[in-house]
């Protein structure tokens, strides 16, 4: 066996340049190309722990935040819940006050409305027993009436004080009041025995006025003397009204 | 049938006898070095398949070497890979009819036998010295380093005569029953010989990482290495 030293160097510097060659376009192209993709592995790795850390700090802080958030929550609750019981506290005394004030008012005006409708009913009151005494004044014998009450004021006249039947007496003229209007024969008896309750003669002036009802009057300019059914119903509703005030 | 041990002349290119392992050396290196390149010349991050194939071919040359050699692989990938491939290549391509594998050629074992001596000797020196690397001579003791150093020579022939013993016989193999049995019958022998051509290349690969590897161990730990050219 001989060696055939120009094969021996030529295979030799033919696999040196081989070697030169795929170093060059084969071997670190791709070698370099697969550390590349490690290295962006990697960083990108180190990216996501980064952004995991970022994360979980973020977390760590959004829960501080939370528990500060709530700490806080508590507190404005409270408040809020101390200013509403003070709120409706004060609303509570207002209301009340209001409520009193309303009552006391409507009080006074449910009062003042019954007095306005007794004030009303007294006064129909008065005016029904007028127009019932009327009715039963045209009911009754006119002259049995006249007779009853012309005996009623002579006794009132009997019944007052002397200086008073003396002012009477002495007048100019008395004017004799009835409801109806008096015959002469009557108006002749009433005017002797008024003159003999007065134990004076003065002059007398008969005059009707139906609003009487029934009775006899006698009237001058500076006394009176009431006997008819209309100052009895007067009387009577005076004092009822002065029942009422009591 | 001419003898395997006889390169014959194809042509002279100026002066120079150019033998057939020659050129179907020429022939595997434009295959690899065009094929590598159109490859590798428009690489993604996302890989599509054929991509994805050659990064595997890289990390797995990368795997080998850390594994066997426990250091860095990017000074030796291109030495290494480029071993591995340019042998793998050369023995399978004497399944081609008409072509004889370059590896059946004494001169080209023998070539990549001397060169990976030579790798030896540069990685080694590169990593530790020109001391660094004649005191690993003297390792375990002085008494040793005449051993040594024929271990030295001994395992680069071993290297030489292994592969080209390994791929002659199968090529001699082949012709011989190609010439008694016919046509198909060699097929399985083929088959053997394709699996043969596998594992020489990769035993050949090994051995020269594991021989580079001991090369540096004078090396000082922590050294940054620099990348082969």
């Amino acid at each position: 066996m001989t060696i055939n030293w120009w094969t021996f160097s030529l295979q030799t510097v033919n696999f040196l340049i081989l070697v030169w060659l795929l170093s060059r376009f084969f071997w670190r192209p791709v070698a370099a190309l697969i550390e590349r993709r490690r290295q962006i592995a990697r960083d990108l790795l180190d990216q996501a722990q980064a952004d995991r850390d970022a994360a979980a700090q973020a977390l760590e802080e959004a829960r501080r935040r939370s528990a500060g958030f709530e700490e806080e929550r508590e507190k404005i609750l409270a408040e809020a819940w101390r200013e509403a019981t003070e709120a409706r506290g004060a609303l509570l005394v207002k209301a009340e006050a209001e409520i009193a004030a309303s009552r006391e008012q409507s009080r006074t005006a449910i009062a003042h409305e019954e007095e306005e409708a007794a004030r009303v009913w007294t006064a129909r009151a008065g005016e029904l027993a007028l127009t019932v005494a009327a009715r039963l004044a045209a009911r009754l014998d006119g002259a049995a009436v006249t007779e009853a009450f012309l005996r009623w004021l002579t006794g009132k006249i009997a019944g007052l004080p002397a200086d008073a039947r003396a002012t009477l007496g002495a007048a100019d003229e008395v004017d004799v009041i009835s409801a109806a209007p008096l015959d002469p024969a009557l108006q002749s008896r009433v005017g002797a025995a008024i003159g003999a309750a007065l134990g004076a003669s003065p002059a007398f002036s008969f005059k009707t006025e139906p609003d009487l009802i029934a009775g006899l009057e006698l009237r001058t300019p500076h006394l009176s003397v009431r006997n008819s059914w209309r100052a009895d119903l007067a009387q009577i509703l005076a004092e009822l009204k002065h029942d009422e005030r009591i | 049938m001419k003898s395997p041990l006889v390169t014959e002349c194809l042509f002279h290119l100026g002066g120079i006898p150019i033998g057939a392992p020659v050129v179907v050396s020429w022939a595997i290196m434009a295959g690899l070095v065009v094929g590598g390149y159109l490859l590798a010349h428009r690489l993604t991050l996302v890989p599509d398949g054929k991509q994805a194939v050659i990064e595997l071919l890289v990390e797995t040359v990368d795997n080998q070497i850390q594994d066997t050699m426990r250091v860095e692989p990017a000074p030796y990938r291109a030495f290494i890979g480029s071993l591995f491939l340019f042998i793998l290549i050369a023995n399978w391509s004497g399944l081609l009819p008409g072509v004889e594998p370059p590896t059946a050629c004494p001169q080209t074992d023998a070539a990549l036998a001397v060169l990976v001596f030579l790798a030896v000797i540069y990685f080694g020196v590169r990593a530790g010295g020109w001391r660094g690397y004649l005191s690993s001579f003297a390792s375990p003791s002085p008494l040793m380093i005449p051993l040594n150093f024929i271990e030295t020579l001994t395992r680069t022939f071993s290297l030489f005569v292994r592969l080209f013993g390994n791929m002659m016989s199968g090529v001699f193999l082949i012709g011989i029953v190609l010439s008694l049995a016919g046509l198909f019958v060699p097929i399985p022998l083929m088959a053997l010989h394709m699996l043969t051509g596998a594992v020489q290349a990769y035993i050949f690969a090994i051995l020269a990482m594991v021989f580079i590897a001991e090369g540096l161990e004078s090396q000082a730990p922590g050294k940054p290495e620099k990348e082969a050219p």
